[in-house]
Formats: structure tokens, sequence, C-alpha cells
């Protein structure tokens, strides 16, 4: 796994999205080999999609040739409700790129059959031939996608019962109607997002400290469900100064130095390696790309 | 310009809301049925999204403009029919198709008080109707016969008709056909369900109130103008379905405080309206008579300082005549008159949320203000639009001269008589007379913004969506709501139109 820790939220987003169209772009994805993509909802990723579509209105990215897969959606929230995902993410990122609307997809939370609809999407991803990059965000409980604390590390699409926190946390969304917040949502597994090639993770602000700390300084845990991306090999989290060290209630959480520090040189190594692999593509040396994680 | 898949999205604009906002957003319209879509929709269920992107570089992108009072323009007076149907029907396809240039892409025909015989026909000529490149007609507004002689204006006195048998008055001179149920009207045109009727008449006049229930059932609005009606009187059209003021403070009693009559509308309270007014005043038909002020009795009171227009006399149809009769209230013979019928009960309780105003047995009417800066001082514009926000609509009343290539100086009139036009200003040669209003409605909208500092979204949304709601037509016009028609203007950040665009395509621009 790989920690990349930037200044502010902002930069954040720089960093992942000019990671991700590097991704695309090196991919050279076309229409019978799309780029399979992952992406999350929620206020962390909102500075990488800014940035993603700067990108795309410089015309340094297309997503002409990338298939998107989305999250989570909640159930029985209609598709148009201001706070469905499927309105996020045509306000905040679809509407705003060149993304063909056959080649995006989201969970219908208010399909007849629930239990078909994720089956059918874990099957619609693996037509695709999987996932290359999700990208995701976390909750404060350490949540990826709807995968609250205790869900099984082995999960796959599925039905889930929202954690009572969350339920609250997003009542501000609902007029701060408790019972209006839906309870339920059709989320990724844990194993779906893990069986991608690729993931990013986009941690910033001081409420996500304890989540960041317990995912990458304890063991695997099913209590903090991003933890389990160590044991994926090709992971990267990006994060701000802010969620390396945070408060939350009176104690005081920050990673410790060493992390930091051993973080910070797998950083400075991946980009030397990178750019020795791209000269040696370059004079004909290597024909496949041989990139991954350089822990 | 026909694209791939006919969708276009503006990109890169401001997009006035109905709440006065300006929002940075994209708006998505498809050329094939020429109307707004709910984008999010078409991305998600029809699987599409635009072909074309056309980039409106911060500019302000609004539901077209639409004006409910005007007589004419570009040298066709609308009033004017001279039994040739092909020749009118020239005259107003020259109109819309002209006066897209400002901004306007609905119109409503205003038809001044005509000989009662002339009615059944023009107004016959007068359903909605457009061209695939023009400003649409919406159908017609009647001003007049059924208006005060005292507050006649520059209609002609002989004209003007008392409604003595109610609706059946209304049938007799505008033609029983002319206002046949809205469903059928607009039956037998291109419309589909869709067109305005409206009727400016004074409430005082005999037989106009008892009118109102029918008119209103039948789908024609119906506004308060040219009239001296008293508070009660005004309160009474309103309560019984008056949605508007015809061009607010012309021809109409000034605001007196004791008896703030139609004015006073603006800020009718809630104290007044209480939601037990209702139940005091079982019936409201019959005493009318009481209520009324006949016309003999009004017409002889002329104090020695009534002239408050100075030289600034009018021959302009929305002002008043010379030397100006100040209104009854001031005559010590005829004091406020206590509705009998009215026993103003006092609200029930108290309430404690600040900002909330207690609930109104009725809302205020819309009005409709000319803001040329001439028939309207802009104090006066500003004081009517901070009393009610949401009611204000603005209008040119603009005559037939109405014309932005209009060169300031001297131009033939008619009878042989010329006029002088400076400015936003027409005046009678020779005098400081005023001939009419030649205000465009784009200028109206940023003079608007001018004089009450409101912001252009605000101003912009006085000139499309409050005149379309106050018409009921939100859906179709002067909004940006999926559906509507895509009759759109262009403008840039100081109120200056750009282009027009008619059912999504673009059919005037400032630069060709």
């Amino acid at each position: 796994m790989r920690l990349i820790i930037r200044e502010d939220p902002k930069t954040v987003g720089d960093y992942i999205a000019s990671y991700i169209c590097k991704r695309i772009n090196d991919f050279a994805p076309t229409s019978s080999r799309p780029f399979v993509l992952g992406l999350p909802t929620g206020s962390s990723p909102i500075p990488t999609y800014k940035a993603l579509i700067a990108l795309v209105k410089e015309k340094k990215l297309s997503f002409q040739n990338v298939v998107t897969f989305n999250m989570d959606e909640y159930v029985g929230l209609p598709r148009d409700h201001p706070e469905s995902y499927h309105t996020f993410m045509f306000r905040e990122f679809f509407s705003q790129v060149d993304i063909p609307p056959t080649q995006v997809n989201l969970l219908d939370g208010n399909a007849e059959d629930l239990i078909a609809e994720c089956n059918a999407y874990e099957q619609r991803i693996k037509q695709f031939g999987g996932i290359e990059l999700f990208l995701g965000g976390i909750g404060e409980d350490g949540h990826i996608a709807f995968n609250e604390p205790g869900s099984s590390l082995a999960s796959r699409t599925r039905i889930k019962t929202l954690a009572y926190d969350t339920i609250l946390a997003n009542a501000r969304f609902f007029n701060n109607d408790i019972s209006a917040v839906p309870r339920m949502a059709l989320t990724v597994g844990v194993a779906t997002v893990l069986d991608a090639r690729e993931v990013v993770v986009v941690v910033t602000g001081q409420r996500k400290a304890l989540a960041l700390s317990k995912a990458i300084e304890e063991g695997v845990n099913h209590l903090w469900t991003l933890s389990a991306l160590q044991l994926h090999p090709w992971a990267l989290i990006v994060t701000d100064e802010d969620a390396t060290a945070g408060k939350l209630n009176i104690a005081e959480i920050q990673l410790h130095v060493k992390t930091v520090k051993y973080f910070k040189s797998i950083e400075r190594v991946q980009d030397e390696v990178e750019r020795t692999q791209a000269e040696l593509k370059a004079r004909g040396k290597i024909k496949e790309e041989q990139l991954g994680n350089l822990e | 310009m026909t694209t791939v898949n006919g969708l276009v999205c503006f990109t890169n604009c401001l997009l006035p809301q109905q709440d006065g906002s300006l929002v940075k957003k994209d708006l998505w319209v498809d050329e094939t049925s020429g109307t707004i879509l709910d984008a999010q929709k078409t991305f998600y269920l029809r699987r599409e999204r635009p072909g074309t992107i056309i980039d409106l570089g911060g500019n302000i992108l609004s539901p077209g403009l639409i004006d409910t009072q005007i007589n004419g323009a570009y040298g066709f007076d609308f009033s004017v029919y001279e039994d040739d149907d092909e020749a009118y029907h020239q005259g107003l396809q020259m109109i819309v198709e002209r006066i897209v240039e400002t901004g306007v892409t609905s119109l409503l025909p205003t038809i001044i008080t005509q000989e009662k015989s002339k009615y059944p026909k023009l107004l016959s000529l007068l359903k909605p109707f457009s061209t695939p490149t023009s400003a649409t007609i919406l159908g017609w507004h009647a001003e007049g016969p059924f208006i005060e002689f005292e507050k006649r204006g520059a209609h002609t006195p002989g004209y003007l008709l008392p409604a003595s048998e109610g609706f059946k008055s209304f049938e007799d001179v505008y033609g029983a056909q002319n206002l046949v149920d809205n469903e059928d009207w607009t039956l037998t045109s291109e419309s589909q369900g869709f067109g305005v009727r409206l009727i400016t008449a004074a409430p005082e006049i005999p037989g106009v109130l008892q009118a109102l229930d029918e008119l209103n059932k039948r789908g024609i609005a119906f506004s308060i103008g040219h009239s001296v009606a008293r508070t009660v009187i005004a309160t009474e059209a309103v309560v019984r379905g008056a949605r508007l003021i015809t061009h607010l403070f012309n021809a109409m009693p000034q605001l007196h405080h004791r008896d703030p009559s139609i004015i006073g509308l603006l800020g009718a309270s809630p104290h007044l309206s209480s939601p037990f007014m209702g139940a005091t005043s079982p019936t409201v038909s019959e005493p009318l008579s009481s209520l009324e002020l006949p016309v003999a009795s009004l017409g002889t009171i002329t104090p020695p300082n009534s002239n408050l227009n100075g030289n600034v006399a009018a021959a302009s149809e929305a002002f008043d005549l010379s030397p100006k009769r100040v209104d009854t209230i001031l005559s010590p013979a005829k004091t406020y008159i206590t509705s009998p019928t009215r026993k103003h009960t006092s609200r029930p309780s108290l309430h404690l949320e600040k900002g909330q105003v207690a609930d109104m047995a009725f809302d205020r009417p819309y009005y409709g203000l000319i803001v040329d800066g001439i028939h309207v001082h802009p104090n006066s514009v500003r004081l009517a639009y901070s009393s009610h926000q949401d009611g204000c609509i603005l209008i040119t009343d603009a005559m037939k001269v109405l014309d932005p290539h209009l060169k300031d100086g001297v131009h033939e009139w008619r009878d042989g008589r010329r006029f002088v036009k400076e400015g936003d200003s027409l005046f009678v040669e020779g005098t400081r007379t005023l001939a009419g209003s030649v205000v465009t409605l784009d200028t109206c909208v940023r003079n608007f913004s001018r004089f009450t500092g409101c912001s252009l979204g605000e101003a912009i949304k006085c000139a499309t969506y409050n005149p379309a709601k106050c018409l009921g037509i939100e859906n179709k016009k002067g909004t940006l709501r999926p559906g509507a028609h895509a009759d759109l203007v262009v403008l840039d950040r100081q109120g200056v139109v750009l282009e027009t665009w008619i059912k999504a395509k673009k059919i005037w621009s400032k630069s060709d």
C-alpha cells in the first residue's frame, strides 16, 4: 500500500485526478477495450471530480471510452431525489464530462428484486473484465462504500442496513428528519472493491484521522473495513495533512512519525522507478506495463 | 443548426431561477420538440447527452421576456383593423418576427377601447400564434370598454360602457365566441390548450364585479385598471379573482392613506383579510349597490390644485387626463364608506415567528409597471417593488411607434401631427405632452434593476416568471422548467440582449 500526503483537500483532488488521468491515457482505452473505473459519492471525492472535469475541459482527458461503476445507492429513494447518488453523480460529474450515458452504471435502489439487481451488478462488472481502478472514500468509522463496521471483508454487492450513526449523519440532508432518511442501501462489497486491479482512496479532514490510523497502522479488522486494503497488491491512499493528525472528541490522533516517513520514502522510490520504467519503454527495452506497487 | 442527436447543452452560463437568483448551471434543450429538457432524466432514462455544446462565455441564459401589455410596434397598431384579415395577420406576423430583438418571446396584444361592434371580429383574430422563427402571440388583452370615465386616459369616451347585465354584457361586447371556455377557445388554435385572455376593467362599473365569477370559470384573467375603485371595491375584486392591476399608478387614484384604493392592495393587511372575513359577509353580490358610487356622484369634484401633472399633460393611453381630478376620498361630502357587509374581525391570535406574515385570506394581486422612468418615477417603482416583490410585472404599454431602430428626432405621427422622440420619451411636436410609451422590455429590465437596486436576476424574474405565473402559463413560458418551450434570451451581465432563441433554435443575434 502507498500513502500520499498532500497539503489540503484541493491538492489531494488535483493529485488523484492527474493520477487517474495518467492511468486512463496510458491504458489508451478504445470502445472495444474500455477503461473500467469505480466511483464513489460523498464530499471527499468532490475536489477530485472538479479536477477531472477541468482536465476534460482542457482536453487532456476524455471519458469517451471509460465505463464507470458506482459504489452504492439508497434503497427506495427516487432516482431524481436531490440526495440520491444518481443525482449526486449527475450534478457533480457526469453532466460535466464527455461520458456517454450508456457507459454509466449505478445500482438501482428502486428495483423490484433488489437481490437480483445486486447479482446482476456483479455480473456486469465481470462482463467488462473487472474494474481497472476503483476510486473510493471512507466514512469517519472507516467504512468503504456502505460497508459499515462489522461488514464481512469477503462481502460482495448486496443490500445493506445503514449504521445508526450513518443515518444520523445523513439526517441533515433530509431536513433533519430521521424518519425520512433511507434505512437501506445497495452497495458493492469489500471483496468487490478488492477485486479491482487498483484501488485509490481519498481520505481528507481531521474527522477521518482515527479511521486512517486504524486502517493503516493496525491489523486487518472488519470493524474498520478500509483496513482490508492492506490485503490488496496495488492500493493507494491519498490524504491531506489534517487527516494525518486530527482531534476526535478529546483524543488526539495522529499517525506515528515513522509511518509518515516510511510512506514518504515510498513516494520518492515510486517516482524514480516510474521514470526509469518509462525510459526503458521508450527505448523499446520493455513492451508490457509492469508497474504496480513498490513497497 | 441541426445536431447529431438534436440535443443542445448550454454551458458556462447563469440561469435565472424562479426565486430571482442566478445560478451557474447547464441547460439542456431538445431541438426536435423545441422544449427544455430534464437533463438528469435525459441522461439516465433516455441515455442520451447533447451532441452540441454551446459555451455562453459566462453570460445569462434567461427565459424569453413576456410583455402582457403592448399596443403595437414597428408601425402596426393591434387596435386598428381595417376589414382586411390578411393585412392584420401580416401585421401580427411582422411584429412577432421583429420584436425578438428586444428579448421578447411572448406577448399579449392589447386592444384599447373600441367601438362596440369592432370587438368580436378583432378578438377573434387574436388566437395564440407563432412561426418557427417568431415570438408567440399569447392571445389578447382587452383594455376597456368597461372602464371608468374619469380615468379613461386616451380611451375614446364615447365608447365606454357599463356592464349592466354582468357577464352577458361582456359577451355582448367581446362576442360570445371569444369568451367560451378556455378549452374550447384554444381548441381552434395551434396552441394545444394553451392561451391567454385578459380583460382590464374597473370593478366599480356596474355589473363588472358580478361578471368576475363567470370570467374565472372560463379561464379569462381579470385586471383592475382605469378605475377609481375605493379600497372596499378593489379588495372585493381581488377576493373574487382579479389577478392583476393594470399599469400601476397610472389611471387610478393616487395613494391616499385613509383609503389607499387600488394601489393600497399592494399593502393589503392581514388584519383586514382575516380568514374570518368571509364568514361575516355571507353574500357579496347583493349589497354591491351600496358599495358602488354611481359615476354621476363622482365626476364633478375638481379641487383647485388638481393639476398635479403640471404641464406634462398626456395623450398617452395609460396617462390620466388633465386636469386631474383628485379622488373622491378628498371630498368631505363623501368620506370613507364603511362597508355594511365588511365587519373586519380582528385576527384571533398573534404569532411569534419573526419574518413571517400572518396568513392572508387572499393573495395580493400582481401589478404591471411601466418602467421607462417617465410613466412611473423611479422612487415609485421602488416603493411598489418593496411592498410586493413577487407581484411585480414589467410591461412596456408601448405604442405602435415602438421600434428600437427609430432615431431620435421628429417623425410623422397621425392626422398630420408629428412627434419628437428623445430616447425612451415621445412628445407631441412643439410641446412637452407625452405621446405614449416607446420603451422596449429589455430596457425596462435594466431600468428596473437600476431604479430598485435589485439584482439583474430579480429584474428578469419580473419580466419572465412573474407574468407567466400571473397568467398561469409558467409550465410553458417564462421559466426554464423541463417541458417548457425553449424560448430563450442570452443577455450579457449588464442585461443587453445578445441572442434570442425560439423553440431551441437561434433566430436572432446582436452581432448579425
